[in-house]
């Protein structure tokens, strides 16, 4: 793939639009859309007016002249307003204005549907099979729409208008010739998302089953491309209109069509605007703006489809869960997430086979003791449509060095309430009611719902720190690693000198076993399981009192995770801060947490110290929850794996994801991403290769450290 | 450095891919450019005897007595000498002495109103993605309409509003003839006066398009993870928004800046125009109106090279702004 920029490596993810056409940005929906349904617009302002502007002009051109007499006629009325029998005045010859414009408007409109129809059949062409077939035609396709795309327009344009001599310049030449020179931007974007498609499961499944390359194109692929292919096809009919009356206003129109191009000629040549005959000159241009502006305005609505995140923020519904990790799920990671998830998940629940790893010494009396942080009957409500009440009257409280565990199942609200522990929640999400209190190590107890803007940014990160799960897009990919430690320090600690800033990133570093010299590297450049630790670094930078983690570990492999908890606990012991420990895994919790919270569909079902809790649970649901471990049986014979280290983790057990896979709880979709740190490169992140990558992990990795970037 | 071998090579290829363009358009298109010549010279009442046909055949390189491929091959040895031909339109002068007087006009205005309209362009589109769902969203539209409007009607609207009317500005030309070009406070400041009406005129004309770009690419990388991690940090919202929401949505704006210089060339063609500015457009205009054919195939080759050139150093520099490009190419 030669490229003209590199932001096209990002097109074929999806993730970045390409900005040559910036009315279309691509972005994977992730599922196949079925049904004509979803390919139609919905309805909204923008989409009524443009095309009510775009029926109008189109309207006006079909069947004005029809009305209008001839446009041609010749008066000796040189030159007069606007009046009852010349509604838009006549030209400097006593023409018409208003038959010209109708005559014109048809004339543009022939062109631009021509030029549109020939530019997106060569740019589908071009896209769609170049990106379809792969290899050697796609190098030369993209290497031609990249030539085409450089080689610049216009004045090739008016090159070979300048060689066809006027006599022979019809209508027909000046679209051809449009269309040659106008087809490549959008065939890069075609191509890009052609890319991104042919690598989904369904057209993988479609292949498998035998069908023929063609009926692959046209059946799975192309309905897919709708969207895009119709925002390329207005892109391009407004082009073609600009372009042919920029053509016709330099004199190198069509010879033999009347379009509003070669109307303004005539109008400029006859100096309308000097002589003060704004009828004459305004009209065409104003219809070419009104028809481009609809235009652009329906494509709007286009875009809405394509790239979901443009739509209206009060229009966003469903639940909680996807609407805070959108960007998890608009990056393309949530392909093949059942299973990955599941494997990663099934481990830590043999892990916590044995009961004894529980700390002890964490009775309800001794966390009251000490608070840090007290969270009384907290409702959180995203306001949809039908308001979704996704934390409902939750109370916790938080001990100073203790672990928290928050399980349950994914939409569960456990996310939600994490945010709006640290107000990061985002509209619609809304606190409807309750308090967060954290008692400072100061003796202060903090309002955290009642902080001014100020405050509460000042005590975000210094009081409370975050671990993000999926640290791959939680760090910003085009700063170092550096600068995204420093700008902690730089916004809380002002005071400190630049040479001591240094010196914390790199103790912070060094804390989670990162070797400093990592700290000028960017996240790409880092394994999975090292930006996590980056994170973790990051989140120890201002000593603060309490951590939330919010699934951590999922996407680590599971003695990369494993390395990662036991360094949690350390941490917890020694810097004495609490954490708040968020995941769907149960049986990880019962071994790394004091007490644990049982989320359901926003309410704490149960709050129980962890030995308690897995000894006697008490609502249905926990022990539901826990049964669907078979591992915590004991039973362990047949699923174990030859030839792993069993004594390094001795609580490490069989790995297979199956059983888990099909357990009660898991009645919805899981939208935590699998995200594997065998590579940055986009392809691995889609289909199966991700799940691939997981399940052969343990087994191929023997030490817990991480390995070199790659 | 793989990945820079590969961009070069690219670049050669669309290069050679231009100069070919170039050489065959005039020889694959219906009539001869030498009968058109001659038709328009005995139309004026000039003989057309075969010594006239066969100089106008000499000076235009379409010798049709020689294979192709040496026509082909000498014209790639004219070019590698720099010899583009003499000028019709301005007989005797080589089309090469032609196209470097005006070749500074139009880099300096183009150059200064593109840039000024890239810049103006992010930061309102950041701005107006950061603060999305508030009244700013409505200027997306409102920006619609100006990028749909014809670039020269508007242009024609604004001299006719701001020059004759107003008289705020020059109608046109790029400098006050009463001064000699040259690199005097006079000449330098009446051309900077003659070139801001045209200037604004592409900014007008050209800032929504990369508002628009970069205002969805704003709403795009808000929803990323790594902007709720920089609001978990209490970073401050000014930091947030030009080092982790701007930074990584500029990208493909400024990947796009690269493709759009093109778009740019043409654009001045029809400013020039509207100006009678003295640039590369202008002549351009002109010597396809006189058919001089040496001009034409010469200037369209410089605006070629300089696209090229300008895309390259763009994608020569968009490692800096990208890491990801600069690792594991």
């Amino acid at each position: 793939m030669t490229n003209l920029s590199p932001a096209t490596t990002e097109a074929a993810d999806g993730t970045e639009a390409d900005p040559a056409a910036a009315t279309g940005a691509p972005t994977p929906s992730g599922r196949p859309r079925s049904g004509l349904r979803s390919l139609v617009p919905s309805w909204s302002p923008k989409l009524a007016v443009g095309l009510g502007l775009v029926c109008a002009i189109a309207l006006w051109g079909l069947l004005g002249p029809l009305f209008t007499g001839d446009p041609d006629t010749v008066r000796n009325i040189s030159m007069t307003p606007p009046s009852g029998d010349f509604l838009l005045g006549t030209t400097q010859t006593g023409q018409d204005v208003l038959a010209q414009l109708a005559q014109a408007t048809r004339g543009s409109l022939q062109i631009g549907l021509l030029v549109g129809v020939l530019a997106t059949m060569l740019s589908a062409f071009f896209g769609i099979i170049g990106g379809y077939v792969g290899g050697a035609v796609d190098e030369g396709f993209s290497l031609l729409s990249n030539v085409m795309l450089v080689i610049p327009g216009l004045p090739l344009v008016i090159v070979i208008a300048g060689f066809v001599p006027a006599d022979q310049r019809g209508w027909w030449t000046i679209a051809i010739v449009l269309a040659i020179t106008g087809w490549a931007a959008s065939s890069r974007v075609l191509r890009a998302q052609t890319l991104s498609l042919r690598n989904r499961d369904y057209v993988a499944a479609a292949k498998v089953a035998g069908e023929k390359p063609w009926r692959v194109v046209t059946v799975e692929i192309l309905p897919n491309l709708l969207p895009l292919l119709a925002s390329q096809f207005v892109f391009a009919v407004i082009l073609a209109i600009l372009s042919e009356a920029g053509l016709a206003f330099l004199g190198l129109g069509a010879s033999n069509s009347s379009t509003l191009g070669t109307m303004l000629y005539y109008a400029q040549n006859g100096f309308a605007l000097q002589r003060g005959a704004w009828w004459w000159f305004v009209p065409p241009g104003m219809i070419i703006a009104l028809f481009g502006c609809g235009l652009a305005l329906i494509n709007f609505s286009i875009d809405e489809i394509i790239n979901p995140k443009l739509r209206n923020v009060s229009k966003a519904g469903g639940g909680g869960r996807e609407l805070i990790a959108s960007g998890a799920v608009g990056a393309g990671a949530n392909a093949g997430a059942g299973p990955a998830a599941n494997a990663g998940a099934g481990d830590g629940g043999d892990s916590a086979a044995p009961a004894a790893a529980v700390p002890a010494g964490s009775g309800a009396e001794h966390v009251h003791a000490d608070p840090v942080l007290t969270v009384r009957n907290l409702n959180v409500v995203y306001q949809v449509e039908s308001p979704v009440h996704a934390v409902k009257d939750v109370s916790l409280t938080l001990g100073r060095g203790e672990i928290l565990g928050l399980a349950g199942e994914s939409g569960c609200g456990k996310t939600t309430l994490a945010y709006a522990i640290n107000r990061l929640h985002r509209p619609p999400a809304e606190v409807t009611s309750g308090s967060v209190v954290l008692h400072d190590r100061e003796g202060d107890d903090i309002d955290v719902l009642g902080l001014a803007s100020e405050e509460l940014r000042s005590f975000r990160w210094s009081k409370l720190s975050m671990v993000f799960q999926g640290a791959m897009n939680a760090l910003n990919p085009v700063i170092s690693v550096h600068a995204q430690l420093d700008d902690v320090l730089t916004t809380h600690r002002p005071e400190m000198s630049r040479a001591a800033r240094r010196e914390r990133c790199t103790e912070v570093l060094r804390l989670v076993g990162v070797d400093p010299r990592r700290l000028d590297s960017y996240p790409h450049e880092l394994s999975g399981g090292m930006r996590q630790r980056v994170m973790i670094a990051m989140a120890l930078l201002l000593d603060p009192q309490v951590m939330i983690m919010d699934e951590p570990t999922t996407a680590l492999d599971v003695v990369v995770q494993r390395g990662i908890l036991r360094e949690i606990l350390r941490f917890r012991d020694e810097l004495g801060f609490a954490v708040v420990f968020i995941t769907h895994d149960l049986p990880l919790l019962l071994e790394l947490s004091d007490r644990i919270a049982v989320m359901r569909e926003g309410e704490v079902v149960e709050y129980a110290a962890a030995e308690e809790l897995h000894r006697q649970p008490r609502h249905p649901y926990t022990r539901q929850l826990l049964d669907s471990f078979p591992s915590l049986t004991g039973e362990r014979g047949s699923f174990i794996r030859t030839g792993e280290d069993r004594d390094r983790e001795p609580a490490d057990g069989p790995r297979t994801g199956g059983p888990r896979a099909d357990s009660p709880h898991t009645d919805s979709p899981r939208t935590e991403s699998p995200r594997i740190d065998s590579s940055h490169t986009d392809s691995a992140r889609t289909g199966g290769a991700a799940a691939a990558g997981i399940t052969d992990g343990p087994g191929a990795e023997q030490h817990p450290n991480e390995r070199a970037p790659r | 450095m793989r990945y820079y071998i590969r961009k070069l090579a690219f670049y050669v290829v669309a290069l050679w891919a231009a100069l070919t363009l170039n050489f065959f358009i005039p020889r694959l298109m219906p009539g001869n450019p030498v009968d058109t010549l001659m038709a328009r010279l005995q139309q004026r009442g000039g003989s057309v005897d075969p010594s006239v046909r066969r100089a106008y055949e000499l000076l235009l390189g379409t010798d049709t007595q020689q294979p192709l491929w040496d026509q082909y091959v000498a014209y790639l040895g004219n070019l590698v000498r720099g010899d583009l031909g003499i000028s019709v339109s301005v007989f005797p002068t080589p089309a090469s002495e032609v196209i470097f007087q005006s070749l500074p006009w139009t880099i300096v205005l183009v150059g200064i109103a593109t840039l000024m309209s890239f810049a103006l362009g992010i930061v309102l589109g950041t701005v107006v993605g950061w603060k999305r769902g508030t009244w700013l969203d409505s200027l997306v539209p409102a920006t619609t309409v100006l990028a749909a409007v014809p670039y020269f009607w508007l242009a024609l609207i604004l001299v006719a509003v701001f020059g004759s009317a107003l008289r705020w500005f020059p109608l046109l030309g790029g400098y006050d003839v009463v001064f000699d070009p040259g690199w005097n406070a006079e000449f330098v400041q009446s051309a900077i006066f003659h070139g801001t009406l045209p200037a604004l005129t592409i900014v007008i004309s050209s800032v929504g398009g990369w508002l628009l770009g970069m205002r969805n690419m704003m709403v795009s990388a808000m929803s990323e993870d790594y902007i709720l991690t920089a609001r978990a940090k209490g970073l401050r919202n000014s930091r947030i928004m030009t080092h982790y929401a701007a930074r990584n949505a500029v990208l493909p704006s400024v990947a796009g800046f690269a493709i759009s210089l093109g778009f740019v060339v043409s654009g001045s063609i029809l400013t020039e125009q509207v100006f009678s500015y003295p640039g590369i457009g202008g002549k351009l205009l002109q010597a396809v109106q006189n058919n001089d054919y040496a001009l034409m195939q010469g200037i369209f080759l410089v605006i070629t090279v300089a696209v090229l050139g300008a895309n390259l150093v763009v994608d020569l520099l968009y490692g800096l702004i990208d890491p990801r490009t600069r690792a594991g190419q």
